[in-house]
């Protein structure tokens, strides 16, 4: 808890938290002292000594004093560091995200990170408000009232410190049981909460099949899995909650017990035993407290560690300065090897290079590894063997900013962001000027969708920009792509149909980024690879030709074939069975 | 007025008023110790040498602990049984809605917003359910039961329990002003910050690409910060009140106070130091009833915000059921001066006239936003028209049971949709019962068997996990889908044309195969795959402006003529 605590804020703030923890302590020992006054104080008062009694109390009203102070600063430093762990987890939680290899997400992490992020954000308010502060002040009052029992009566002492391994024990054992079934529910949450935004997302899909209307079983299952497990942490730590509750209750009843065992022998002043029973009082209380309190506590540091082992997870090394570019514009792939963790090799001993201000086309069958290349360019991952080069240096020796300041990307599956068209055009150069922008825009054909927009460059393009077709997205990764004006450019070509307004605009587009920059394409289309300085072609991983259209056709190799049966096949039709209709 | 929640929530009220009943006894046994630790210090301080009398103040003690946390326990267990099956039928309620509603609603809507409310609202709700009622009546009950027996004992001790409570109720009451529209407030924020972190991440493959590093996740740093502001801003200023008025219900101070005017009272002989012993084992233990009573006020206000949100989304307008259904009898598609528009006043297709007759393809075509889309999307009613027709076999959409329509209308889109589960499972969509053979005949017409074979686990493969498809083998892999489906009207979306030569190939043989005897109805994007068609059909801006054959139009040399010499150059390459 504390550990995770540590991690989410940073080495900077540990002190504070260390400092804010003393305060919590402090202002429990004190209250404990200060309920351990009540044992003189009534016992001057049944002893009928007024005077005495006064005496006391004006020490109570001392130590009263006191622990205000202490719960006072508790209560205000707790504040404060809700709050810088409220912005210090979300800044470096961003900042992390940021350095994890891209292979680190997956839908499901990425369901599981929205939830732990919102609800550790509120565990976090909570926990220093409401949560840490009674279980703290639970534990810590009775084991004061425990041992100041022992300055009134060492044997009574003794029983309730004995007492103490039996409430640890039965507690910890529920805690356990109920710890492991909650971590059992929130695994069957998340597993439910991604099924339903699927559901949602592929409304479409599921409808047209009848999923929707007759109830989707994926779904279903998920949600009875999470049934089952809410149902099973119902049954099983009911009991154990309930056992956990009664050992403090027994602890009582053992402690009066042995007084009145006590006082039956004559071992033990009947005042004396009274003012310390209402001290015994006082002892369970705040435990039964702490017990009932300390599930909460379990909750919230699970939500906690899952954040906290987000920022565990191992960042992609990033060197301490970054080398010079000896050849800008160039790339280069030495005996290249790469497999994504715990699957098969996707790149076998590729070597290639590209000189600047050249055009080269990848082309290969679906799972040859194409995109992968661009991948490890973008250090999205790094390579397992060899070395990829970006201008001339090795990508892990450069820093993040220096890599992509080389590389432009025009990719196949664009994301919009939930924000306006030119903000989006813009994440390719945000300090563009409005001219710069203009153009840009000219290019990739997005004036025209400008044109038709209600709201111009401010309309918002919707969460995943679902509100553009696909040729449109493309268009704008098009433009951001030119904004950016970077030495080499990666594109992914497209495989969706556009349409040929679409079309016409993107051609033109690429047709200017390649006019000043290092291009490596995956290519689909025949112009494009005709276009090639040089043509690499992959097969299952490795590069089995390499050189221009017309030297691999005269070769009459793999990419010869390719292309003859592309020739052959020029496009899908669909054809009238029957001619005259 | 009877609410969705409400009605939902009838089933398990009898549990919820058993959990209250329990719960009140609970308090009132709790009370029974500090009766019986009365007694045995009224004994002792008397001297007594009855050691049976002693033991039996004692066996009270235990007997009345153990039975009130147990009355208490079994209280919030059935509350807790009572939530947990409310949860599951809300959840399938919810879940039923979003299947009912009219797909433009997912549009205004964000996936966190929907996330939301079937998880996080569900989760607020339990407090409302398992702990409110059972909490709030032992937090009433024990003080209030303790206040009456002291009060029996002496009217003065009752007084001298609740001394501090004024100060407390006054710092309270300023600091819960304005409450509900502050947590409303802070509810959105947190909203925004769910939705935010979902396009952080989704997006930082983007965000990589270029570099952005500081600026990407400025949404989402905004998110933040806004909460961080609100809950700072609101929660600064009364945090010292309620720093200090919280001490008015500590426990030293509580002591302090009933002991110093204790002492004042014994000296006038007021009350006994008997009776001041009763009062100091019933005072600590209001002020935390009061507080549980405080937090719980807070979780009811968090859970009634909740309980809000899901009624909202169980009250969401449905796509209208007809009062009687009518079968389709045959498998023509016709449109009856359509017209349409996510809202009313922006029709996006205007008097749309057009009939595809049973076992004929009809292409839609003209530039992007033209309205081709949205127009086939109207046949298995993703959306209901505004004005006009949408006829399948010659029954209006609307009066076909959504469970019939489906069966007769079949869809393949642009993005594959594949959902997480295996192969099986996503060729099973469409046709639950499928056998073995069927599925394998299916990926074999539509040429993705040999590729599924080749996966690690075969058709047992996840997508996603071990079933990695590219763009056209996705494609191939719907295509297989409908195919099973075997729906007599297809809506289809022309999707791939520059996947690899291969694939290419091989979704043309897989469409042919599915297009074979059905009404179809194709979105196309590239001319040269459609001139064979039986009908094609011109839109421009939600308009039909032409329609005929391919050689027709290029004679009428229209709008069709000038989008087929634009594409020629294409075509040619």
């Amino acid at each position: 808890m504390i550990r995770s605590l540590l991690t989410l804020l940073g080495p900077a703030h540990a002190t504070r938290l260390y400092r804010y923890l003393a305060w919590l302590v402090a202002s429990a020992v004190l209250q404990g002292l200060a309920v351990a006054l009540l044992v003189p104080i009534l016992h001057a008062l049944f002893a009928g000594n007024l005077p005495l009694a006064m005496t006391w109390l004006a020490g109570l009203a001392a130590m009263v004093l006191l622990t205000c102070i202490a719960h006072y600063q508790q209560a205000m430093q707790g504040f404060a560091l809700a709050l810088l762990v409220l912005t210090t987890l979300h800044e470096r939680l961003g900042q992390h995200l940021m350095r994890l290899p891209l292979g680190w997400f997956n839908s499901e992490k990425v369901g599981q990170l929205s939830r732990s992020a919102t609800s550790g954000t509120l565990m976090v308010t909570g926990l220093f408000a409401h949560y840490l502060g009674p279980v703290v002040s639970g534990v810590v009052v009775p084991a004061t009232v425990a041992l100041t029992l022992f300055v009134f009566d060492w044997r009574l002492g003794l029983t309730a410190v004995a007492c103490a391994p039996l409430i640890y024990f039965t507690h910890h054992w529920s805690a356990n049981a109920i710890g492991a079934n909650d971590a059992r529910v929130e695994a069957a949450a998340s597993e439910a909460g991604n099924r339903v935004v699927e559901f949602a997302r592929y409304q479409q899909v599921l409808r047209a099949f009848g999923q929707a209307q007759r109830g989707y079983r994926p779904l279903q299952a998920a949600n009875r899995a999470q049934q089952q497990a809410g149902g099973s942490m119902l049954a099983q730590t009911f009991p154990k909650l309930l056992a956990g509750g009664l050992s403090v209750q027994l602890a009582f009843a053992l402690l009066v017990a042995v007084g009145i065992a006590l006082a039956a022998t004559q071992q033990i002043d009947a005042i004396e035993l009274v003012a310390l029973l209402a001290l015994a009082a006082r002892f369970v209380g705040p435990l039964a407290e702490a017990a009932a309190r300390s599930g909460l506590l379990r909750m919230a540091s699970n939500d906690l560690e899952q954040l906290a082992s987000i920022l565990r997870q191992p960042a992609l090394p990033a060197p301490a300065t970054s080398l010079p570019l000896t050849a800008p514009g160039s790339l280069e792939f030495d005996r290249v090897g790469f497999a994504y963790p715990s699957g098969p090799p996707v790149l076998k001993d590729l070597s290639f290079s590209a000189q600047p201000n050249t055009m080269t086309a990848i082309v290969g069958a679906s799972g040859s590894g194409k995109t992968t290349v661009t991948r490890l360019l973008m250090r999205f991952f790094d390579a397992s063997e060899g070395s990829v080069k970006v201008g001339g240096v090795d990508v892990r020796a450069l820093s993040s900013e220096a890599l992509m300041a080389q590389l432009s990307l025009v990719m196949q599956d664009v994301y919009l962001f939930d924000d306006s068209l030119e903000a989006n055009i813009r994440v390719g150069n945000p300090d563009a000027s409005a001219r710069q922008l203009a153009q840009a825009a000219t290019l990739a054909g997005v004036d025209e969708i400008v044109a038709r927009l209600p709201q111009g460059w401010a309309t918002p393009v919707g969460e995943g920009g679902t509100s553009l077709s696909g040729g449109e997205r493309q268009r704008v990764s098009l433009a951001r792509a030119l904004l950016k004006r970077a030495p080499i450019v990666l594109l992914d070509e497209a495989t969706a149909a556009l349409d040929p307004q679409n079309e016409a605009y993107v051609q033109a587009a690429i047709g200017t980024l390649i006019q000043n920059a290092t291009v490596l394409v995956i290519a689909h289309r025949l112009p494009t690879i005709m276009a090639a300085d040089q043509i690499l072609v992959l097969d299952e991983g490795r590069l089995v030709e390499s050189g221009s259209h017309r030297q691999l056709l005269a070769d009459n190799g793999r990419y010869a074939g390719f292309w003859h049966e592309r020739q052959r096949a020029g496009g899908w039709r669909l054809k009238a069975e029957r001619p005259s209709l | 007025m009877t609410t969705a929640l409400d009605t939902l929530q009838r089933p398990v009220n009898h549990l919820i008023r058993l959990g209250v009943a329990l719960a009140a006894i609970g308090a009132l046994v709790n009370l029974v110790p500090f009766i019986a630790l009365t007694e045995l210090a009224r004994l002792l301080l008397a001297g007594t040498v009855d050691r049976q009398a002693l033991w039996l103040c004692a066996g009270w003690v235990v007997i009345a602990l153990c039975l009130g946390w147990m009355a208490c326990g079994a209280a919030l267990w059935l509350t807790h049984l009572a939530d947990h099956r409310l949860q599951a039928s809300l959840r399938e309620a919810m879940v039923g809605k979003l299947a009912r509603v009219p797909l433009g609603w997912y549009s205004e809507s964000n996936s966190g917003a929907v996330r939301k409310g079937v998880q996080d609202d569900l989760e607020d709700l339990h407090h409302l359910i398992a702990h409110h009622a059972v909490e709030r009546t032992a937090a009433i009950v024990t003080p209030l039961a303790g206040l009456v027996w002291l009060a029996s004992l002496n009217w003065r001790l009752a007084l001298l329990a609740v001394l501090t409570l004024p100060l407390y109720g006054l710092a309270y009451t300023l600091m819960m002003r304005g409450f509900a529209s502050k947590m409303q407030l802070l509810d959105q924020s947190m909203t925004r910050i769910s939705a935010a972190i979902v396009e952080f991440v989704h997006g930082i493959a983007v965000v990589k690409a270029f570099g952005r590093v500081g600026q990407a996740h400025r949404s989402y740093q905004q998110a933040v910060n806004q909460f961080g502001r609100q809950y700072a801003g609101w929660v600064r200023p009364l945090l010292r009140l309620e720093a200090i008025s919280s001490m008015a219900l500590s426990v030293p101070v509580i002591l302090l106070v009933s002991l110093g005017v204790g002492s004042l009272w014994l000296s006038r002989g007021w009350i006994t130091p008997l009776e001041l012993f009763a009062e100091t084992l019933v005072a600590v233990v209001i002020p935390q009833s009061l507080l549980v009573i405080n937090q719980s006020l807070t979780a009811q206000r968090t859970a009634q915000a909740a309980a809000g949100r899901i009624e909202a989304l169980l009250s969401i307008e449905e796509l209208p059921a007809a009062p009687r259904y009518s079968q389709p009898v045959e498998h023509a598609v016709t449109f009856e001066q359509v017209e349409f528009g996510y809202d009313a006043a922006q029709p996006i297709l205007k008097g749309i006239d057009l009939h595809c007759k049973a076992g004929t393809i009809t292409a839609l075509v003209g530039s992007s936003g033209a309205g081709k889309s949205t127009l086939a999307k109207l046949v298995p009613r993703f959306h209901d028209v505004n004005a006009g027709r949408v006829l399948v076999g010659g029954v209006d959409v609307r009066q076909i049971d959504p469970d019939q329509l489906y069966r007769h209308v079949g869809f393949v889109l642009q993005d594959a949709q594949l959902v997480h589960g295996s192969v099986a499972d996503n060729l099973r969509l469409g046709c639950p019962t499928a056998c073995d053979e069927q599925l394998q005949a299916a990926a074999r017409a539509a040429q993705i068997h040999q590729r599924i074979l080749a996966l690690p686990r075969g058709y047992q493969s996840v997508i996603g996990d071990d079933a990695i498809f590219s763009g056209g083998e996705a494609q191939r892999l719907s295509i297989a889908r409908t195919l099973l489906a075997d729906t007599p009207v297809l809506i289809l979306d022309e999707a791939t044309s520059h996947a690899d030569p291969q694939s290419e190939a091989l979704i043309q043989d897989a469409l042919s195969a599915l297009a074979r005897g059905r009404t179809v109805l194709v979105i196309a994007h590239r001319l040269a795959s459609i001139r064979d068609v039986d009908q094609i059909v011109v839109l421009d801006q939600g308009r039909i402006v032409e329609c005929g054959r391919h050689h027709q139009l290029l004679q009428a040399d229209g709008a069709y003529a000038r989008l087929w010499h634009a594409s020629a150059v294409e075509v040619s390459q």
